[in-house]
């Protein structure tokens, strides 16, 4: 995954770099330059000079006036970044950004991001813009991803059972996601139960007692149509009974405009007392699923996030969008159907991902 | 529904409005408006490009019909593009047919086909549902749950692991019995190949009529890709939007029929059996404008009321009785909730506060309480209630006595409103005054 929008950023980390590098070529012809004691930063030095690694200071600003870019330019050979140089990069970014469905809101704090960074930034003739570009762009998107979230070594510090909740609009694969995590939380040597919470589903009990049955999980389950929050408890209680280390509760899909669905999982909240809140979106949802993450997280809270469907979309800009929102780790990228199709959440790993290697 | 990209819209048609000319800078930023109105519902980044450049062309280029200022012309155009991409509404046709359902993993596949064999049956057909996912633990389980509820039989075998031999022992068998037949298929996306294989072999082997993309309202960029890949496997025509109910705005169902050139069929708006409605493409963009969609309310109307329920022409003439006003009260409660009814209504973008809308549908289910506590001569000939008529109706209420006045007021505001309307002629004009007076006396 990722792929498409990692191509992307590389193409625009080009497009920064020439451009960056048209305004450093522009500027380096008005006569004021003569006065510099020893040209020695031409543009045609630039493709070797490329490699040299310093980044220009931060925190040094200055208006990018004519006055002060002379200046600039005569006293440390320096360049001053002017808005109008990044303008067009900047819009091309933007739309690949929205192109891979990071959303607005999130595009548009990158692209201040960004700006802000990279306007009235000294550059020093000859220091590599390659580094700038990808420097600040890295600590635009890390800014935006958030950290992740470790799972296991969570359970070990918690005290037994944690408690683990999912929630989520309609279709976006929580029950899947519960029978995935279930077991790759048996492969990390915990033992888990399942609690059945989504009662009004038609077919929604068969399907989880299908997967616990394929991976030999024990669940909690009711009769259809039953409070989802007697399940949930039931199911804790069973933990505590048996010294099982996790439950995972499963509930219903439900729109964060329906203020009695919410209600409900309010209650289940309140019922169960989980320790973890998992928000479970798909990879696919465009600009909607930063609407949804924050009514969710405002309505029942969240701890973390689980993105599934990754594998649909190789862009990913989804997984920014709402771990950016919700301002919580990403836990898990659902990544197929079968149960191993589940991947740890590195954010780290993910912008080294998109911006490192060729791709 | 739709509520945001409406808004957006509206504000950047506002922008125009006191506008007589058509200058650059103005179509420059209503086309900025618009582009960033539909990308955030969504639209493919592609198709907003070529829509927004198209609209400023012919914003520019075209000269405003005589008569027709620098805002109708510039909204017309935005009205007439934004047609032009969503296509002509999927055809239904109400006869002997197999339909094909396609569609990304949860988005709605099992659910709506329960919903169409519903809308099926209600025409009177006699409607079969096969059941082709045998990957899904539950599938079968619960599209028999649904089916059974509405009575449709349902084919299937949750031990058979193989879709194709369910559609091949069912579809012959089921034939013979029903004029419709809805085969469900599991969810699956454009890059796993053996599942694109398999619903390319069912669609041979099912002869299918009709392949339909179930597209969930909240995908995003991803639609068009899935979209096309759907098109060139099995060649879809028609796209079902669904969870139309939530606040996604359904711009990705747009790439979609792009895509695909097909049209919208249905859109999915709830989770019970019923919630599934006929897309109306003229409706859809009105209600993104803030034109309002008068055709869809008169045809929510007409199902609604039946001709005996309320005498219009006796309304007309001003003879509006408390009872007239008891079945118009009865009639809006039919055609769903007056958040809906508002959002059809040619306000020109009034922005009405929600608590409003709260606020009178209890209001509406107190004045039914109280008139039902009224005599038959009161309620033909409200004049003759009186103060101690006042407190008895109050007292048969369990009201107060203010109540019951209120509603007297509000009645009298209702019967001038008619009024006026059969002065005027009746239209649009009036319908408006009427709404914002409905408002005023919460």
């Amino acid at each position: 995954m990722f792929s498409s929008l990692k191509k992307k950023l590389q193409n625009i980390r080009t497009k920064f770099t020439s451009n960056i590098e048209e305004v450093v070529g522009a500027e380096v012809d008005p006569p004021e330059a003569e006065a510099l004691p020893a040209p020695s930063g031409v543009e045609d030095d630039f493709a070797v000079e490329r490699s040299s690694p310093a980044p220009p200071p931060p925190g040094e600003r200055e208006e990018p006036t004519f006055i002060n870019k002379v200046k600039v330019l005569i006293r440390d050979r320096e360049l001053l970044l002017e808005a109008k140089d990044i303008e067009e990069p900047l819009f091309e970014l933007e739309m690949v950004l929205l192109e891979n469905d990071v959303a607005l809101p999130v595009t548009d704090e990158i692209i201040a991001r960004m700006r802000g960074d990279l306007v009235g930034r000294h550059k020093k003739i000859g220091s590599s813009v390659d580094k700038l570009v990808e420097s600040t762009l890295r600590s635009a998107l890390c800014g935006v991803l958030g950290d992740g979230l470790d799972l296991p070594a969570y359970i070990r510090e918690s005290e037994r059972p944690v408690k683990i909740l999912f929630t989520g609009v309609n279709g976006t694969g929580k029950t899947t996601t519960v029978a995935k995590v279930g077991h790759y939380l048996q492969e990390n040597g915990f033992s888990v139960v399942i609690g059945a919470g989504d009662t009004f589903r038609a077919g929604a009990i068969e399907q989880i007692a299908t997967h616990a049955d394929r991976l030999g999980i024990k669940v909690i389950q009711h009769q259809a149509g039953a409070d989802p929050s007697a399940v949930l408890f039931d199911a804790v209680q069973y933990a505590k009974a048996h010294d099982i280390d996790v439950v995972l509760a499963d509930t219903a899909g439900r729109f964060h405009n329906r203020a009695n669905l919410m209600n409900q999982l309010e209650k289940i909240r309140r019922v169960m007392k989980p320790d973890l809140v998992v928000y479970v979106d798909e990879a696919v949802a465009g600009n909607d699923a930063v609407i949804r993450a924050d009514e969710f997280n405002r309505a029942v809270g969240t701890d973390a996030v689980v993105l599934t469907k990754a594998d649909m979309d190789p862009k990913g800009g989804a997984a920014i969008s709402i771990a950016h929102t919700v301002g919580k780790p990403i836990l898990f990228l659902g990544t197929g159907q079968g149960y191993d199709d589940i991947l740890p959440f590195e954010p780290r790993v993910v912008v080294d991902e998109l911006l490192g290697g060729e791709a | 529904m739709l509520d945001n990209l409406g808004a957006s819209l509206k504000d950047a048609v506002k922008k125009l409005a006191g506008k007589t000319v058509i200058d650059r800078a103005a179509v420059d930023e209503l086309v900025r408006d618009l582009q960033r109105a539909l990308l955030s519902a969504d639209v493919n980044v592609k198709l907003v490009m070529q829509l927004s450049q198209a609209i400023k062309q012919r914003a520019l280029d075209e000269e405003p019909p005589k008569g027709m200022g620098a805002r109708e012309h510039v909204l017309r155009i935005v009205y007439q593009e934004l047609v032009h991409l969503m296509g002509t509404p999927g055809a239904v046709t109400l006869g002997p047919q197999t339909i094909l359902m396609a569609g990304l993993q949860g988005s709605g596949k099992t659910t709506t086909t329960a919903k169409l064999a519903r809308f099926f049956q209600r025409k009177g057909l006699r409607v079969g549902v096969i059941c082709a996912d045998t990957f899904r633990p539950g599938a079968y389980d619960q599209l028999k749950t649904l089916c059974d509820r509405i009575s449709v039989p349902c084919y299937g075998d949750p031990k058979e692991p193989d879709a194709l031999t369910i559609v091949r022992e069912g579809l012959p068998r089921y034939r013979k019995l029903y004029e419709v037949i809805i085969i469900d298929t599991q969810g699956r996306h454009a890059l796993e190949e053996h599942l694109i294989e398999e619903i390319i072999n069912i669609n041979e082997m099912s002869h299918a009529d009709h392949r339909w993309l179930v597209i969930d309202a909240a995908l995003g960029q991803q639609a068009s890709e899935q979209a096309r890949r759907f098109h060139e496997a099995i060649g879809i025509d028609g796209v079902l939007i669904t969870k139309m109910d939530g606040t996604a705005k359904g711009g990705g169902a747009l790439s979609a029929v792009a895509e695909t050139q097909s049209g919208i069929v249905f859109i999915g708006s709830g989770e019970t059996i019923e919630d599934l409605e006929r897309f109306e493409p003229d409706g859809f963009i009105s209600r993104l404008l803030g034109m309002g969609d008068l055709k869809a309310l008169v045809e929510r109307a007409e199902e609604a009321i039946s001709v005996e329920d309320v005498d219009v022409n006796a309304m007309l003439k001003g003879k509006f009785t408390l009872r007239d006003m008891y079945k118009q009260l009865e009639a809006v409660n039919k055609m769903g909730p007056l958040k809906q009814i508002m959002s059809m209504l040619p306000l020109g973008g009034m922005e009405i506060p929600d608590d409003v809308y709260d606020v009178t549908s209890t209001k509406m289910a107190r004045y039914k309480v109280i008139m039902d506590s009224m005599t038959s001569p009161e309620l033909d000939d409200p004049g003759i209630i009186g103060s101690s008529r006042i407190h008895r109706i109050a007292r048969g209420a369990g009201a107060a006595p203010e109540d019951v006045r209120e509603l007297i007021k509000y009645y009298k505001t209702m019967q001038r409103a008619l009024k006026g309307m059969r002065g005027m002629g009746g239209g649009k004009f009036n319908m408006q005054r009427m709404m914002k007076k409905f408002g005023r006396t919460q």
